[in-house]
């Protein structure tokens, strides 16, 4: 029954037409897409997280849209911004006056330089059908290039934003390549309104002793389905960091997956704030290919009402990864009788001389911490507000952004009941 | 101010403090002292109000108010500060932004007017002076990352912006060095005015030569067993506990 409505999705959604250029990727994607259902909860990597909602949803193609996207502006990067709206490039809501020379960000339909290297990096997903779903039919995307040795001053921000006034489904595309040395800072943002399934793709290269900083935030609408795919390889001592912020969409799920060459170094840090119904799904995967790389991941997750988070961390230690440091810690805050939390570490180690640490805690409020606030006056219910805000706020400390770390802090604020704490942003 | 009559609490069933008699008054200096395990500490957070403590019986007057009819933040509001032995790190919540919320709900409780983000600013770079503290910790989480020592300047800290009537100061000493100990033992000093009343709770008696009471108190076995002046912790720090045990064990079979 499920995969009957399975097929019939991925069906629906392939039947329009293959938007153009990318030829050859997108045949080879609706290839791979023809031997591929949706998974459902009997497939190992999907048991947590039901995609049956999905079915009985006609997800119509986006059409081109204008929005004022003046709400979403962020100081820091008013000219180094590029704007997808329904996954078109939008150019009335884009700016790149202060983008240095040198950078090219730029729609993927104007960048004939990507072609070589869009759909190159990292194995193609086989455990689920969106990443190549999004090869066979994304109508644009983004293309950032940092040349050599250049750091660049400010950070670039994007911003994917759908307006369904029927379901539709969009797939943003993403390509970033720094070279060796660069440095860039990228804030990439989604946002949306109504009934829509998004399921985009970020391809990233860090090259040698390149540096890449990405926070990443997810604010789909409450009536959205995120189903992201991210793929990092980081040559030697490459750094890659990135914090996924995930506050919208009635289903969201995220796999990052990243390679670490010699002496690479990636963190992998998440919050997901979640109630109601909500579902917040995590698969990472942690590759250390080569010896001396080593990784952070902060994964943290406040579950309220009937909501369920799920967090999956897979880290592979190939046999000649010696001197590995990998260290994973799923921390997960209930607040309500009923909402659930699934988080389980996946550790294959084939090397020696590794340092591996993973840690998961579940649970409520510690009385020892509400005992400590109240003793300073708060009462009860202002001294768990506090805690819960602290325990999300702690992920965006250090953010670099400031106006951005400010708006995610009151944010974080409004939907931990902390609010009436006063500002603490 | 604050009058202890036979008080008895108990932590999962198990007896804990077994008949305290206690009167403390504006204006002076208490020092508890005791082996570990004595029920000092337990005193303290009795006090101030914590949970997985049952008061069996007994009473206590804070300003004429039962003090067990009060939450723990109701106490706090009231007037009653205990610095941690072992302070709690919040993270993601910055120490400035604690201190100011701490501050303005005191504020609120006694009807005076609470501070915005600027004048704070003012009120407490005023504050961390008296305990000698970087500018960079108020920026930081709450206690998060902390020394030992930090934490507790970060604990006389909050006294300064709270400006209780009681101050219960667990094990304050633990953790810090002389210097740090006499920085601290000074800020508390200055911080004792004649509407004030300090208790201060201690194994070691080195900080009461910076803190110096008026009344010493050994507690053993949940039970004041002797008090005197400050002399006694001249006496304690030369000869340890045991004689005090000794002595109660002989004064109980006669």
């Amino acid at each position: 029954m499920t995969s009957a409505v399975a097929s019939n999705l991925l069906a629906d959604l392939l039947s329009g037409p293959r938007p153009a250029e990318w030829d050859k990727l997108r045949e080879e994607a609706e290839t791979r897409l023809a031997r591929l259902d949706l998974p459902t909860t009997g497939d190992e990597g999907w048991k947590y997280t039901d995609l049956k909602a999905l079915g009985g949803i006609t997800f119509g193609p986006a059409p081109e849209a204008r929005v004022d996207v003046s709400s979403h502006l962020l100081p820091e990067m008013v000219g180094t911004r590029q704007v997808f709206v329904n996954g078109h490039h939008a150019p009335h809501a884009s700016c790149v006056s202060a983008v240095p020379a040198g950078v090219r960000f730029l729609p993927l339909g104007t960048a004939s330089e990507a072609c070589h290297a869009l759909g190159t990096v990292g194995p193609v997903h086989n455990q689920s059908p969106f990443e190549d779903l999004n090869t066979a039919r994304f109508e644009d995307g983004a293309v950032i290039l940092v040349p050599k040795n250049l750091k660049v001053a400010l950070p670039l921000h994007l911003l994917f934003l759908t307006k369904a006034e029927t379901p539709v489904a969009v797939f943003p595309r993403l390509l970033v390549v720094l070279e060796r040395g660069a440095e860039l800072e990228l804030v990439e943002e989604h946002h949306g309104e109504g009934t829509y399934l998004t399921g985009p793709v970020v391809e990233i290269r860090v090259a040698e002793g390149a540096v890449l900083r990405h926070e990443r935030v997810q604010r789909d609408s409450v009536e959205a389905f995120h189903l992201g795919t991210l793929k990092a390889e980081v040559a030697k001592g490459g750094q890659y960091h990135s914090r996924t912020l995930s506050f919208g969409a009635r289903l969201s799920r995220q796999q990052p997956w990243v390679r670490l060459a010699e002496g690479a170094e990636a963190t992998l840090d998440g919050l997901a704030l979640l109630g109601e119904a909500q579902v917040a799904d995590t698969h990472s995967f942690m590759f250390h290919a080569e010896p001396h790389a080593s990784s952070h991941q902060l994964h943290k997750c406040i579950v309220d009402g009937q909501a369920r988070a799920v967090f999956n961390g897979q880290v592979l230690v190939a046999p000649k990864a010696q001197g590995t440091d990998a260290r994973q810690q799923s921390r997960n805050l209930l607040l309500s009788e009923t909402a659930r939390v699934d988080t389980k570490p996946q550790l294959e180690i084939y090397a020696d001389d590794v340092k591996c640490s993973h840690g998961a805690t579940v649970g409520a409020l510690d009385p020892e911490e509400l005992f400590y606030l109240q003793s300073r006056g708060l009462n009860a219910d202002d001294a768990r507000n506090l805690l819960t805000y602290g325990f999300a706020a702690d992920v965006l400390t250090h953010i670099p952004v400031a106006s951005l770390r400010r708006a995610l802090r009151q944010l974080v604020m409004a939907r931990t009941q902390a609010a009436s704490l006063g500002d603490l942003a | 101010m604050l009058s202890i009559k036979n008080l008895t609490a108990s932590i999962n069933g198990t007896p804990v403090l077994k008949g305290i008699d206690l009167e403390i008054r504006a204006g002076e200096t208490h020092a508890i002292m005791g082996p570990n395990g004595s029920g000092k500490s337990t005193l303290g957070k009795v006090l101030a109000g914590h949970p997985a403590y049952e008061v069996t019986g007994g009473e206590v007057l804070f300003e004429g108010q039962n003090l067990f009819e009060m939450e723990a933040d109701a106490r706090a509001r009231a007037g009653i500060f205990m610095g941690f032995q072992h302070p709690i790190e919040v993270p993601g919540v910055s120490n400035a932004s604690f201190l100011r919320l701490a501050y303005n709900k005191k504020a609120e409780a006694e009807g005076r007017d609470e501070l915005d983000p600027l004048e704070f600013d003012d009120f407490i770079h005023e504050k961390i002076k008296v305990v000698a503290m970087k500018e960079e910790f108020l920026d930081r989480s709450l206690n998060e990352g902390f020394s030992g020592g930090e934490k507790k300047r970060n604990e006389i800290l909050q006294m300064a912006v709270l400006e209780p009537k009681l101050a219960i100061l667990d094990e304050l000493d633990s953790g810090l060095d002389i210097d740090a100990l006499r920085v601290l033992g000074d800020a508390v000093n200055k911080l004792q005015r004649a509407d004030r009343a300090l208790l201060i709770i201690t194994h070691f008696p080195r900080i009461l030569e910076i803190i110096q009471p008026q009344f010493v108190h050994v507690l053993s076995g949940g039970r004041i067993l002797k008090s005197s002046g400050k002399e006694l912790a001249l006496e304690l720090e030369e000869r340890g506990y045991d004689w005090v045990l000794a002595e109660a064990a002989a004064g109980g079979a006669r």
